[in-house]
């Protein structure tokens, strides 16, 4: 009864965990190339989510100084956030650069599955794929 | 300006190639002058680098180490670098396999990736992984470790993707989301340690980790397991390695250099930084890490050179080699005791510098003869003497001829397992070096003593000649006059085993 009362509580660390199977399974067991990257979204967005909750203080104030906030209040620790921002913005620029990755291999292979390219592979001939593209 | 560059030098060697890899797009159309301008760089980061490694290294042992502070703020509000031995041993790292590097990508990228604009890209990505690689070993700040792990791994992908080729382009996506995926885990294992002890830093979180693990041993036990697959991922540790031989083999040679040389062992110097920098020595044996670490390295060294010797890719088979010769690594991890870890240490620089040149050589060959298998290359060794003399050294050093820098290295991993009278890791060790014969002697054997057919082969331009002759006496004087190496790898090694 005191686990699960505790697992209430904690409940945003219970929804990151949630989260962060969902995108690893995803990761793993989709073969589409799309499907693994939204699952490495969402396994990324769980952390962030474990960081946060992590800085967030029940009834806690925001950190801003305007002359309201009292130095015995309880407000929220802003590291947590600030440090999701970097970490946001790490996982756009994966994301743009995994989407261009994708777009190469359709233009290559007419195909986003990832069983069927390593099919296809297989069959290809080697050869030296210089094209002016 | 002197005074200012000096008291911030830390800082210039992680900047200088970073700003310089921004600018180098404006400059495209003179491939020339980039290619110029990105030797210019390293050869500053070199003088730079030996600077600091010359103040550290006049320091007496047991001194604290020296420490910069961004912006002024101390240590548990700032970021700060700490420029201890280890830092200034993987710098040295850095630039040895970096200039000979980008020596030799000069004027020889252009048939490897094709378009002349590729090359001034495959450039930026180069000094920014150089950059990210230097933080990584300066850096005392857990949040920056990520950040500098993900530009590392978004500019190893850039890399790896640089060739317009659809393996390319397959192996570079399969490698960023198998390394994504680490980082992640990363990520995870940052958060544990800062929600358990409050502090970013590394000191201050090892002093809180001191404090709090045995109330809260579970997360501990858990950021320590995030880290280890996280970082495993990254730095290839065998069950771990699936996205390695692909990436390291179709990446343009030079690429394939810097990944396996450096690359993969930034990632394993945050690894050792996370594991002894904050967990600490009493944690680990607490929760057996280190047989975790000697047993995965054992398995990586057996089931690496086995793969290695079944590839007749030459490239694919130097890139499973890298997996064989990570394992010596994490073993000596492992070992935890001052002999293990030098002897770690000295493999490590040992290693970034023959298996570049290896792949350098290798690249070089098939740029020659445009075929990339290994029997290809019959008779090699006579039309291209220098690029298989380079091929020939480097091999006999990775298998640890004595008078090569691979045997230093070797010693002194026995020393570590003798004095931790583990028995078990001296049998792999030794069968590894069998299997690395038996894996590498096969193709010197083809290139020197089977006919040749009729074709015109010629050694690459005098700056490849340059980039071999600077590697190969790296290789050699390291193994002949290993002292001043191995004492900064001592010292460091007893600075990791104060912590």
């Amino acid at each position: 009864m005191v686990l699960f009362k505790k697992l209430i509580i904690n409940y945003p660390y219970m929804f990151a965990v949630i989260l962060f199977v969902i995108g690893i399974l995803t990761v793993l067991t989709r073969d589409n190339l799309f499907k693994k990257l939204i699952g490495i979204n969402i396994m990324e967005s769980a952390i962030f989510i474990m960081f946060v909750a992590a800085g967030n203080i029940r009834g806690g104030k925001v950190p801003i100084l305007d002359g309201t906030l009292q130095r015995e209040g309880v407000y929220i620790n802003p590291l947590p956030s600030a440090l999701m921002l970097t970490g946001i913005v790490v996982s756009v620029s994966v994301t743009a650069f995994a989407l261009a990755l994708i777009v190469r291999l359709y233009k290559f292979y007419g195909t986003t599955n990832a069983k069927k390219i390593a099919q296809m592979r297989n069959g290809v001939t080697e050869h030296d794929g210089n094209d002016k593209s | 300006m002197m005074e200012m560059i000096k008291a911030n030098l830390p800082v210039f060697i992680i900047i200088a190639p970073l700003v310089v890899a921004f600018l180098l797009p404006t400059f495209a159309r003179k491939l020339k002058f980039v290619e110029n301008l990105v030797i210019f760089v390293q050869v500053l980061m070199f003088a730079g680098i030996g600077y600091l490694a010359y103040i550290v290294f006049s320091r007496t042992l047991g001194e604290t180490g020296m420490s910069y502070r961004f912006g002024g703020w101390p240590a548990p509000w700032g970021i700060e670098l700490k420029i201890g031995n280890l830092a200034v041993f993987f710098l040295l790292v850095i630039v040895s396999v970096g200039l000979p590097v980008a020596l030799f990508s000069k004027g020889n990228l252009e048939k490897e990736i094709g378009a002349k604009e590729r090359v001034t890209r495959f450039y930026v990505l180069f000094l920014l992984l150089c950059a990210a690689m230097a933080g990584m070993a300066l850096t005392n700040d857990l949040f920056n470790v990520f950040v500098l792990v993900e530009v590392a791994t978004l500019s190893c992908c850039g890399l790896v993707s640089s060739r317009n080729h659809p393996r390319a382009a397959e192996a570079a996506f399969t490698y960023l989301i198998l390394a994504t995926l680490g980082s992640a885990l990363i990520l995870g294992g940052i958060g544990f340690i800062y929600i358990t002890t409050g502090h970013l830093n590394m000191g201050f979180a090892s002093e809180g980790l001191g404090h709090v693990w045995r109330e809260s041993s579970h997360v501990v036990w858990l950021s320590a397991s995030f880290l280890l697959v996280g970082f495993g991922v990254k730095s290839a540790l065998f069950p771990l390695h699936i996205w390695l031989p692909d990436a390291h083999s179709t990446a343009p040679s030079p690429a394939s250099a810097i990944l396996s040389g450096l690359a993969v062992k930034g990632y394993f110097i945050c690894l050792l930084k996370f594991l002894y920098n904050v967990f600490g020595i009493t944690l680990l044996r607490e929760f057996g890490i280190d047989k975790i670490l000697v047993i995965a390295g054992s398995i990586s060294i057996i089931a690496g050179s086995l793969a290695a010797i079944k590839q007749k890719e030459l490239k694919r088979r130097l890139a499973f080699s890298t997996v064989a010769q990570i394992g010596y690594i994490f073993l000596g991890l492992g070992l935890m005791n001052e002999a293990g870890f030098s002897g770690m240490l000295f493999y490590l620089a040992s290693h970034a510098i023959i298996k570049s040149t290896l792949f350098l050589a290798a690249g070089a060959m098939i740029n020659a003869t445009g075929k990339s298998k290994i029997n290809d290359l019959a008779g090699i060794g006579r039309k291209m003497p220098v690029t298989m003399a380079a091929f020939t050294v480097a091999s006999l050093g990775l298998v640890g001829i004595p008078l090569f820098s691979g045997f230093i290295g070797k010693w002194n991993l026995l020393l570590g397992c003798f004095d931790s009278q583990a028995i078990f890791p001296i049998i792999v060790i030794i069968a590894g070096s069998v299997l690395c014969a038996a894996y590498l002697f096969p193709i010197i054997r083809i290139a020197y003593f089977e006919p040749s057919p009729k074709t015109e082969l010629q050694d690459p331009g005098p700056s490849q000649k340059l980039a071999f002759v600077l590697l190969v006496s790296a290789i050699i004087i390291l193994g002949v006059v290993p002292g001043p190496l191995l004492e900064l790898a001592k010292r460091a090694a007893t600075e990791l085993m104060m912590l």
